[in-house]
């Protein structure tokens, strides 16, 4: 696997990142000053003598980072060279927050990293964002009514097109990634260490699994080993890239607790599934209850909290949603959709008649992507005879697009 | 005088139910202290007539004899009621008296009521009489001027008489002067129904409609209050083709039987709306009274069940035997009595407490549970007699103008013409009055020409859960319905695709 130019930069960042003491203050500091327009330029900068970085004035514990970085220079290109190679050699993408495929959910919050790398199908991050992600975290003994729990409320999640998002850890988070991965969507498991890393190595099976059907992502670079300071930074992310987080069971001191937190914190919904007080191990999702998260019943409040997220997405951001950003043309598709379906939209105007089945379609799943709506409001909206749209409409709940709920034809995100 | 007989016979007939059964009257007239008895199980209305007979006959210048006058009614041990026999047993007096010449060779048939001006008038169930009397073959027939409209519809020969001295006028000097009566034109009125267009923005059941009047496919429609349900039941009987003489024979006698003279020859089909307070009683026709429900009111119609959620469920199930078998069965002391009921039935209703599940928005505040028990009311095998289910909206505000904006282009007599096509298409194919939604069940694959690729589309659609197993078939008869109606020979997947879009997915 071969990088562009602009993924080496990226890959440099974060080397910087690992090896020195530049930090996110530095960063910004670097960014408000305008030294630098993007992580991306630190690589051009480190070819600068140091006198044209003290042209802006920068506070002395950022220009003391900078120096220690700039005097260790070899070493992080050094470092460099490895993450790239072992990222070649175990197929892992580079993804920063310039590409199309950065995580919506990370655009609109803040301190998520400028760079992750992740190994399997990347197009499930615009999937997940466009049709909702669920994080499911718990213990890693957790009892066998959470461990039930996690893997019906999976796969019904799944089933219904939404991603699920964990840790990869054993027991709640490995049985969401299994089920989700039995279920219609896919899941994202979002790892402490390296991408190539696999943690805990009880997981070997599910690691390979996901890699190839699912997605594994991760902050931290290639090689990477997960050290435990890694963790909380890692849970963050659990719950930033998912719509709202499920916590199955939680100990007193559990580290679910900081994904809970973190949602909390980032304005997402935590649902928390009521367990048996005299559960020791379900203390700390008691006392997430107590303090006011949603109970976890039923699929439906779970999937009006994504749908939720979802509009809000929609309605705030349209532009973040759409297709848009600047290089990493190949997965560009969005775009072209849309001036397709733009295209469509005059023909379908002018000259209904030639409209084939299929451009009918895609502009019954357009209508429908933004809410469901009846057979007589799609017939209005289309000036397409019954006749002809009922045909249309059981051919697409044939192929399991669209389905008929509460009396309106609904996309079913898969 | 010579030869006076002392018994003359003549013919007069009466109803039971839609049965018509022709009745010998016997009339004596003997010798002794003046008295008069009908005999022959007769209720009091044929007992009364002797009070009608003294003061007629005198009116028309005769007399009662002086003597015991017997009146017999054969068959004497079927109950009879009604005053249709009174011209009979005046005619039969005078004949019998020998005030007048007896052709004692001749069959004479003779209905009406006397007054006591000795005028002739009409009584129920004479399009029944006339249509059992032209069958026996009278040389006389004489009926009262005011059923000469059952007369038409029956397409009898026979004579209208005014009063009692028009009939004498018959046996006299003027002798028996038949007419041909035939239904020839009937006036239609400009239909009052309202149009088909009139229903903007829903277009699943304006197709819903067309479907139902095309293959005379039974209905359900489900929407909010104002969404115009009962609007759809006068629209549906305005895309129905008219009734053919002999229907309309059939419906006229039907309605004559209950309402007398009063009731009107028409070809439009009748429409009958029920509401949930109706009473078994009225919804099937009363077995002992004998008086035809509104089920066999709609024969040939449309019967119209507004707020059906409202209905007692049981009153719902009577229905079920009656709409499988199109005909209303009632059985009383042993005796069976049936009516004819070829309905299209449409049935409208809320689809839950608060009437907004199908509203855009979501306003309705039902619970799954609270909706579920709701629909609860319409049983299985209730349901299976329906065949296209449409939901309905309130009419959105830009639809609304629209409504009353360009009301002028009519579509109703155009899509009229269509279903009658498509009528002629099924009579074509299975006979008189038998449509796609009522052949037999077996075979429906040869004679409605279902193809094999079609069935097996049509059993992978219900294994999408598209409709339930017992939808399959009722989802063919509609396919065949729209294929008729796009005039197409054979079904198409297209048409198999549409009849599912009207199946009952969520009740």
């Amino acid at each position: 696997m071969d990088y562009t130019e602009k993924e080496m930069r990226d890959f440099y960042y974060t080397a910087v990142r690992m090896n020195t003491p530049v930090d996110y203050k530095t960063m910004r500091e670097m960014k408000d000053s305008g030294l630098i327009e993007s992580h991306r330029d630190l690589y051009g900068l480190s070819h600068m003598p140091e006198s044209h970085i003290k042209e802006y004035c920068l506070s002395n514990v950022s220009m003391r980072k900078i120096t220690e970085w700039l005097d260790r220079k070899d070493k992080v290109e050094k470092a460099c060279g490895m993450y790239m190679s072992t990222a070649a050699q175990n197929d892992i993408k580079v993804i920063s927050a310039h590409s199309f495929d950065y995580p919506v959910n990370f655009r609109l919050l803040g301190g998520m990293p400028e760079v992750i790398y992740c190994k399997g199908r990347t197009e499930l991050l615009k999937r997940s964002s466009k049709n909702g992600s669920v994080a499911i975290v718990g213990s890693r003994e957790a009892g066998s009514y959470a461990l039930c729990a996690t893997e019906s409320y999976s796969r019904d999640l799944s089933d219904k097109g939404i991603t699920i998002v964990s840790g990869m850890a054993l027991g709640v988070d490995g049985m969401a990634h299994r089920a989700a991965l039995e279920g219609k969507a896919s899941t994202i498991a979002i790892v402490a260490g390296g991408p190539d890393n696999i943690y805990p190595s009880e997981n070997r099976e599910l690691y390979k699994q996901i890699a190839s059907k699912g997605l594994i992502l991760s902050e931290m670079p290639p090689s990477q080993q997960p050290l435990r300071q890694y963790f909380p930074s890692r849970n963050r992310l659990i719950a930033g890239i998912s719509d709202c987080t499920l916590v199955m069971e939680a100990g007193a001191k559990s580290g679910t607790l900081h994904t809970a937190s973190f949602a909390a914190a980032q304005g997402k919904e935590v649902f928390v599934l009521p367990n048996n007080i005299y559960c020791e191990n379900a203390v700390g999702g008691l006392r997430l209850l107590e303090d006011g998260c949603c109970v976890l019943y039923s699929i439906e409040n779970v999937i009006d909290s994504v749908s939720q997220a979802i509009l809000c997405r929609r309605m705030e951001y349209p532009d973040l949603m759409e297709a848009d950003e600047t290089d990493c043309g190949p997965s560009d598709m969005r775009s072209g959709d849309k001036d397709r379906l733009a295209m469509l939209k005059i023909k379908a105007d002018k000259t209904p008649e030639e409209l084939t089945d299929d451009e009918w379609k895609a502009l019954i799943e357009d209508k429908l992507s933004v809410k469901p709506l009846d057979i007589d409001s799609l017939s209005g909206f289309l000036g397409l005879p019954f006749y002809r749209l009922s045909e249309l409409l059981v051919g697409l709940q044939l192929s399991g697009k669209v389905v008929l709920e509460n009396g309106k034809y609904a996309l079913t995100f898969i | 005088m010579s030869g006076k007989p002392s018994i003359a016979r003549i013919y007069s007939g009466f109803t039971r139910g839609t049965e018509c059964v022709i009745s010998e009257l016997e009339i004596s007239v003997t010798p002794g202290i003046p008295t008069f008895s009908v005999i022959g199980l007769c209720d009091s209305s044929i007992r009364e007539s002797h009070g009608r007979l003294i003061s007629a006959l005198g009116s028309a210048g005769f007399k009662m004899p002086k003597g015991h006058v017997t009146v017999n009614i054969s068959p004497a041990y079927m109950k009879k009621s009604g005053s249709g026999f009174d011209l009979a047993m005046a005619l039969g007096i005078l004949f019998a008296s020998g005030q007048m010449k007896y052709p004692s060779e001749k069959r004479i048939y003779a209905e009406g009521e006397l007054s006591l001006g000795g005028s002739v008038k009409g009584t129920p169930g004479a399009a029944l009489r006339l249509n059992r009397a032209g069958m026996a073959g009278f040389e006389f027939v004489l009926f009262p001027e005011d059923e000469r409209d059952s007369a038409r519809c029956t397409g009898s020969d026979g004579q209208c008489v005014e009063s009692l001295s028009d009939a004498c006028t018959v046996f006299g000097f003027t002798g028996y002067r038949p007419e041909h009566f035939e239904m020839g034109d009937v006036e239609v009125p400009a239909s009052q129904r309202i149009d088909i267009s009139m229903l903007k923005g829903q277009e699943k059941t304006k197709r819903a409609l067309i479907l139902s009047a095309a293959g005379f496919h039974n209905m359900l429609l489900l929407g909010s209050p104002g969404s115009g349900k009962t609007m759809a039941a006068g629209i549906l009987a305005g895309i129905l083709p008219p009734m053919d003489p002999e229907e309309t024979g059939e419906v006229y006698a039907m309605y004559e039987a209950l309402e007398g003279a009063s009731a009107k020859i028409s070809t439009e089909r009748p429409v009958r709306m029920i509401s949930p307070d109706i009473t078994p009683g009225k919804l099937l026709g009363n077995a002992v009274s004998m008086t035809p429900g509104e089920m066999a009111l709609s024969d040939h119609g449309v019967l119209f069940a507004d707020e059906i959620m409202q209905f007692p469920s049981q009153v719902l199930d009577l229905m079920r035997k009656p709409l499988e078998e199109r005909e209303v069965r009632l059985f009383h002391n042993g005796s069976v009595c049936s009516y004819p009921a070829r309905i299209l039935f449409v049935g409208a209703g809320n689809p839950c407490r608060c009437g907004l599940f199908y509203e855009p928005g979501s306003r309705c505040r039902c619970s799954p549970g609270s909706r579920r028990r709701y629909m609860s009311k319409l049983s299985g095998p209730f349901l299976e007699r329906i065949d296209i289910f449409s939901e309905m909206r309130s009419i959105g505000k830009n639809d609304m103008a629209l409504m009353y904006a360009d009301g002028s282009d009519a579509q109703s007599p155009e899509i009229k013409e269509k279903v009658a096509t498509c009528w002629a298409m099924q009579r074509e194919r299975y006979g008189a009055k038998t449509f796609n939604s009522c052949v037999p069940s077996s075979d429906i694959a040869e004679t409605m020409r279902l193809t094999k690729d079609i069935l097996e589309y049509c059993s992978e659609l219900a294994s999408k859960g598209l409709f339930s197993a017992r939808g399959y078939q009722k989802t063919l008869r509609l396919a065949r319905t729209i294929a008729d109606y796009e005039g197409r020979p054979d079904v198409t997947r297209a048409d198999v695709s549409e009849a599912a879009m009207f199946r009952a997915h969520e009740l």
